[in-house]
């Protein structure tokens, strides 16, 4: 068995060292930084620059956003989702049953790189035990994998 | 390697989720089960609605399926009908992309379809499983013309980078040898006894020939390379005819090779109820249907209308909507009832006087990501190099799963692959890339399978759900806790509304869901507007 582990875990590792700007897998996802995460993720929706865009309903625009004076409302929904928008946080239990969602360390990061560029300037630095201690999805969400 | 001195040894979980990336598992139907999927369809034949009452009418917002089905079944039992659509065409998710096709996704980039003539792709649904009986009794009442759709295609791959040299295994091979070696080790424990507890003396007589049977074992009960083996995998040397014809059978794979790659969790692919032969595909393109029933609509659909405000009062409905094209004027329509089919993402932004009950599981469903990658190569070398005909290959790279053209086999000329059908983490990072990045990425990857993606590529388009302007995502997706917090009071009708579409059905993602969510809606519709008698 520990071979078959060494195995396994050396593959893992190849694959993530193949990763480019555009794509990281899964098993490196949780090494994204902030600004990352944002550039992966966030921006298939709240866009490049963080403009938000419109069609049959809209996705906000987060550049300059009032809202984001409260880090607890940033924080919050990026951990549980708002509407369409998927939970990214780990599930209560704090256990995942495969790598697709982002650590409190992770969501505290990415909830200050975006409070902090596109021309929002709150200086608030939001802890990954800050955003433990809000409530997390009850059940994991981000879809099958 | 971090853990060189065995401090960092996984745990059962980790190792299984290691393995757990080869696409298209088991394990993704077992958690889409969780989600609501794979249910059957309640569809109870064609649905006969009695006596509307005089002038009564309903007002049909989005023409997918669920709103057309709905439509095409209160105009026949007398209703008047109108029916708003954000697109210039019919058919919601259920849509083809062909050559000449323009698609603008949000955030406003276009792309220009530029497949050669016949040839498309399906960026939602491309498969009707044969006991979606709902979508197979429209079909055939729109006069589609059905063809078969090849869930499992024992020459396609299943693909693990980190197998096998990154060489991609026939389905078959997987499948034969997995079978046999199991077979072998099951008749190994039953010959040592160890299942006397389990299984009388005489069964395991009956158990023993069904393993032979089973796994293609020998007269010792052993999984080794032979004429008998080679049927089911395959052969070194196909037989033949004439002087040269004698086979050569091929070598299986090791067990401990084959487990080890994980490729055994792309065996069950065709073994889930919705992936069951037979499953069907419109001929010339999903979108036939959508397209079908709104040359059957006509008039009754306003097409380019953004709702934006849904207001009920004690006699009717009142929505106010703008034209998409330009977006100045607001009109409104009016009802005497409402069925809205709008995606849960749109709905939740519109205003709507409706219960905190309704209201709130609205906002409860969070919408998938998925992604469809159409590529045209200059020759359909999958057939001509590889002698795949149709199907689906499975592989651990990003683009998660290829599918190859289920029609127009050996024609001669250029053919558009499925390249890409992700969904999930993977699929979100697909929607931060321009369309031009995702094919780039899409043929790169898929090169890998397939090298003559270099020399054959010609062009693609990309849809990322997430940005589909008439959607905001892919499906629902519920989970047992908010299907039990929300899923009823999102099916009840809230005064003179009631919500449709494939967000409200268990059968998640499917057509299926719109269109038997769409029936049993209009039903209670009807039922209440019966007991109130003529028009309010």
């Amino acid at each position: 068995m520990r071979t078959l582990i060494t195995l396994l875990f050396i593959a893992a590792a190849a694959s993530a060292s193949a990763d480019s700007p555009l794509f990281t897998s899964r098993a490196a996802i949780g090494s994204l930084s902030g600004e990352q995460i944002y550039d992966h993720i966030c921006q298939g929706c709240h866009m490049s620059g963080a403009l938000g865009a419109v069609g049959a309903g809209a996705y906000p625009k987060l550049a300059a956003n009032k809202k984001f004076v409260s880090w607890e409302f940033v924080a919050l929904t990026v951990l549980n989702g708002r509407n369409g928008m998927p939970p990214f946080g780990l599930p209560a239990n704090r256990e995942s049953s495969r790598a697709t969602h982002l650590t409190d360390a992770q969501i505290a990061d990415v909830v200050n790189y975006v409070r902090s560029h596109f021309e929002n300037r709150y200086k608030t630095n939001v802890t990954a035990s800050q955003v433990a201690a809000l409530p997390h999805p009850a059940a994991e969400l981000i879809g099958p994998q | 390697m971090q853990n060189g001195d065995g401090s960092n040894s996984l745990s059962r979980r980790q190792l299984l989720q290691m393995i757990g990336s080869t696409a298209g598992s088991a394990a993704m139907y077992q958690a889409m089960s969780s989600l609501g999927f794979a249910a059957e369809s309640p569809y109870q034949g064609p649905i006969e609605l009695q006596g509307a009452p005089k002038g009564a009418s309903v007002l049909i917002l989005g023409a997918g399926m669920a709103g057309m089905t709905a439509a095409y079944e209160l105009r026949s039992a007398g209703y008047k009908v109108q029916v708003l659509e954000y697109n210039g065409r019919p058919g919601g998710r259920n849509w083809s992309l062909r050559g000449g096709d323009r698609y603008t996704e949000m955030g406003g980039l276009t792309q220009q379809c530029e497949f050669d003539k016949d040839l498309y792709i399906n960026p939602g649904p491309w498969r009707i499983p044969y006991h979606h009986h709902g979508m197979m009794h429209y079909a055939k009442r729109l006069g589609i013309a059905l063809e078969p759709f090849f869930q499992v295609n024992y020459n396609a791959y299943i693909h693990s980078s980190q197998a096998f040299g990154g060489k991609p295994q026939r389905f078959r091979e997987v499948k034969a040898d997995y079978q046999g070696h199991v077979a072998e080790l099951l008749a190994k424990a039953t010959r040592q006894n160890s299942l006397d507890a389990s299984v009388t003396k005489e069964d395991q007589e009956i158990l023993l020939e069904s393993l032979r049977e089973w796994g293609a074992l020998d007269k010792n009960f052993a999984y080794v390379a032979s004429e008998a083996v080679s049927d089911r995998r395959g052969y070194e040397k196909n037989p033949g005819g004439g002087l040269n014809g004698k086979p050569i059978p091929s070598k299986p794979v090791a067990l401990r090779d084959l487990l080890e790659s994980g490729l055994w969790q792309g065996i069950p692919n065709g073994d889930t109820f919705d992936m069951q032969t037979s499953l069907f595909q419109p001929a010339g393109g999903m979108g036939r249907i959508g397209e079908a029933f709104g040359r059957e609509l006509g008039p009754l659909i306003r097409y380019n209308s953004k709702v934006i405000d849904i207001h009920q009062d004690a006699a009717g409905v009142t929505v106010t909507f703008a034209d998409a094209v330009s977006p100045g004027s607001k009109q409104s329509a009016r009802a005497d009832w409402c069925l809205c089919t709008i995606p849960l993402p749109v709905l939740a932004q519109i205003p709507m006087n409706v219960g905190q009950g309704m209201a709130s599981a609205i906002s409860a469903v969070p919408y998938a990501a998925a992604i469809k990658v159409g590529l045209q190569f200059k020759r359909r070398f999958w057939e001509e190099d590889e002698h795949i005909f149709g199907g689906i290959t499975y592989t651990d790279l990003p683009i998660m799963n290829i599918g190859y053209p289920n029609t127009g086999f050996q024609s001669g000329g250029k053919g558009v692959l499925l390249g890409a059908y992700i969904w999930g983490l993977n699929a979100m990072q697909f929607t931060a890339m321009t369309p031009q990045e995702r094919v780039q990425k899409v043929v790169e990857y898929g090169s890998q399978i397939h090298p003559q993606y270099h020399k054959e590529f010609d062009n693609g388009v990309a849809v990322a759900w997430h940005r589909a302007p008439f959607t905001l995502g892919c499906f629902g997706m519920w989970t047992s806790d908010t299907r039990a917090k929300h899923y009823e009071d999102l099916c009840r009708i809230d005064g003179r509304i009631a919500l449709a579409g494939e967000h409200a059905s268990y059968l998640g993602g499917w057509q299926e869901g719109a269109v038997t969510s769409a029936l049993d809606a209009i039903d209670r519709l009807h039922q209440r507007a019966v007991a109130q008698g003529a028009k309010a």
